[in-house]
């Protein structure tokens, strides 16, 4: 793989908007995703035949 | 269709062919055309993705399966969301850093020219067969509706997507998309409230809510594991997430879009907004079919959704009779569904869901009786039968163009990709190393317009006979994705694997796929976990084979 020049370091250390860091933006979006299939389990169940 | 819909459909086509043609202007450079010179907004990226797929399908076929089978076909996307965060981390970096224009160009740096071509390759008769299933499948639904000949509507929708697309390149397909994206919603939020809004005075929102749960629509997660069955918590956990991660980051239609980003964040960005936008969107988009279900439960639907059908079918002799006993079942099942609404405790609602499946049953007796009497499967026509005949002037014309041109998105996407791979990865690599970038635009161009031909001509010759669209498209990529994706893993994560293994993998692969699609039952998400796990076991006990001294 090509030496990183100046660029494609500062490309590769762009934070993210919010949450500070790429992983934490990783991790919220799994959160969400459980959070969002247990509302739907949730749906599931109580409105069942 | 009164004059007003009819003005409101071309102006909404002329307009985004306009704003396509428009936004696509400046498109002269190889850089320009297939990347957007890498100044795309991550909102952009993330909404032209999103478009991609709320294409046509999405109208036509999402709803039918929110009418038809429930909300459980949402379990499909649930795998989105941890391909996005493993794509973000992973691909999205590599291939920036690549400074490719095609995944497939990385494959070479990675390994060698031909493990490219065979992806390549790969990726063209896959996408090829893709082009001509999302070009023809929606204009045989919209040839219907509107009353055009067949050919004629393949033929607009294609001259316009490629009129756009080759003018104006990757800008002019996603800046078209951006636009789309919105009115799609809006249209969509706009059915759901005129379902819920005509609804019978005493049935309040909830009441349609605990209906369809009670019509067994709202079967959201199915947590039971069968091999068997397409949509449950784990085909969408684990198979899906094998799917998604070689749809997004191995074909060339998506890979591109995020490749415009102007830097690895944008990038990013606009595929975790997708990550957190899809599955919601997929929900709202099912849930109006459920509620359209509910709609026909206390308005009379057709006997078959389908107008053509409906109109040859009211001259066969068992006509009256068909249609007496449908009248009769719809009558049972709204009064059952009454029963349910009005149900004092859960005996009560017991007694009355019983009461509701038979009558159920008795619509769909009649209803398959009918439909056999045609030959016609009339699922994709439920959404557009209720949009022609339930919403507003000018609404009907709006809705129909947005149909029309979501349809055109899509297809849009797919040819510029096809072009880019055509041109990139076979014609520069192969036949004109040193052509220059006007030569290379050209030769773009051409590529656009040759692949929007193949597809038109393709959509031409495959006439009706698709089951539900939106699965047909998702299983014709299911045969190819495992194998792709299995290479991307080892290029990207097991370094020791070199260019002989990862080929003879990937053929291994692609056989395994076809076998299992051929000779088991085993449900297609599972496609490309078996497809990529089986080019891993067979290229890393090569590449260790190779290692070994010889005697």
């Amino acid at each position: 793989m090509a030496e990183l020049g100046n660029d494609d370091r500062k490309m590769l250390d762009e934070s993210p908007p919010v949450l500070g860091t790429w992983p934490r933006v990783y991790t919220f979006v799994l959160c969400y995703l459980a959070v969002v299939i247990a509302a739907f389990y949730a749906i599931t169940v109580h409105f069942a035949p | 269709m009164t004059t007003i819909d009819w003005v409101v459909l071309f102006a909404w086509l002329i307009f985004l062919v306009s704003y396509g043609l428009w936004r696509g202007r400046g498109s002269g450079t190889v850089d320009q055309f297939l990347l957007a010179g890498k100044t795309m907004p991550w909102y952009a990226m993330g909404l032209s993705i999103m478009a991609t797929q709320a294409n046509a399908i999405t109208f036509i076929s999402t709803t039918a399966q929110g009418y038809v089978d429930g909300l459980r076909f949402v379990q499909f996307y649930f795998g989105l969301p941890i391909a996005m965060v493993i794509l973000a981390a992973t691909a999205v970096p590599i291939f920036h850093r690549a400074k490719v224009y095609t995944a497939y160009e990385y494959l070479e740096k990675r390994f060698d020219a031909k493990t490219r071509s065979l992806v390549s390759a790969i990726f063209l008769i896959q996408r090829g067969l893709g082009s001509g299933v999302a070009i023809s499948a929606p204009a045989i639904v919209l040839s219907v509706v509107l009353g055009w000949p067949f050919r004629v509507t393949v033929l607009v929708m294609g001259g316009l997507v490629i009129l756009y697309t080759a003018s104006g390149g990757i800008k002019a397909v996603t800046w078209a998309d951006v636009q789309q994206m919105g009115v799609i919603m809006g249209a969509l939020v706009l059915a759901l409230v005129i379902a819920i809004s005509r609804l019978p005075a005493d049935v309040s929102f909830m009441d349609a809510v605990r209906i369809a749960g009670a019509a067994g629509k709202l079967n959201v997660v199915e947590p039971r594991l069968d091999w068997n069955d397409r949509y449950n918590l784990w085909t969408g956990l684990i198979g899906a997430t094998f799917l998604m991660l070689a749809y997004f980051g191995t074909d060339q239609s998506q890979v591109q879009r995020y490749l415009t980003g102007k830097s690895i964040g944008q990038s990013r960005l606009s595929l975790l907004f997708n990550a957190v936008a899809k599955v919601p969107m997929q929900f709202f988009i099912l849930f109006i079919g459920a509620m359209v279900f509910v709609f026909f439960l206390f308005v009379q639907p057709p006997l078959l959704f389908h107008p053509g059908a409906m109109e040859r079918v009211q001259h066969a002799s068992e006509y009256t009779s068909l249609e007496q006993r449908h009248t009769l079942a719809f009558e049972q099942r709204g009064l059952a569904a009454r029963h349910i609404k009005d149900a004092r405790d859960k005996a009560d609602r017991a007694a009355a869901i019983v009461e509701f499946r038979a009558a159920q049953a008795r619509m769909s007796t009649v209803h398959s009786e009918a439909a056999k009497l045609t030959g016609e499967n009339d699922t994709n026509y439920i959404f557009l039968s209720f949009v022609t005949h339930y919403l507003p002037r000018g609404i009907v014309g709006l809705v129909l163009g947005v149909i029309f041109t979501a349809a055109m998105s899509a297809i849009s996407g797919e040819i510029n990709s096809l072009a880019t791979v055509s041109v990139i990865d076979i014609y520069r690599r192969h036949f004109r190393p040193e052509a220059t970038d006007r030569q290379t635009v050209i030769a773009s161009r051409a590529a656009t317009v040759f692949w929007g031909l193949y597809a038109v001509a393709f959509a031409m010759l495959f006439g009706q006979g698709f089951g539900t669209l939106i699965e047909v498209v998702n299983q014709v990529g299911s045969y190819f994705y495992g194998t792709m994706l299995g290479v991307f893993v080892i290029a990207f994560f097991i370094k020791r694997v070199g260019a002989n293994a990862v080929f003879s993998g990937a053929l291994a692969g692609q056989a395994a796929v076809l076998a299992v699609a051929k000779f088991t039952s085993i449900a297609y998400l599972w496609y490309s976990a078996i497809g990529c796990l089986v080019v891993i076991a067979v290229a890393v006990p090569i590449s260790y084979a190779e290692d070994k001294p010889r005697l």
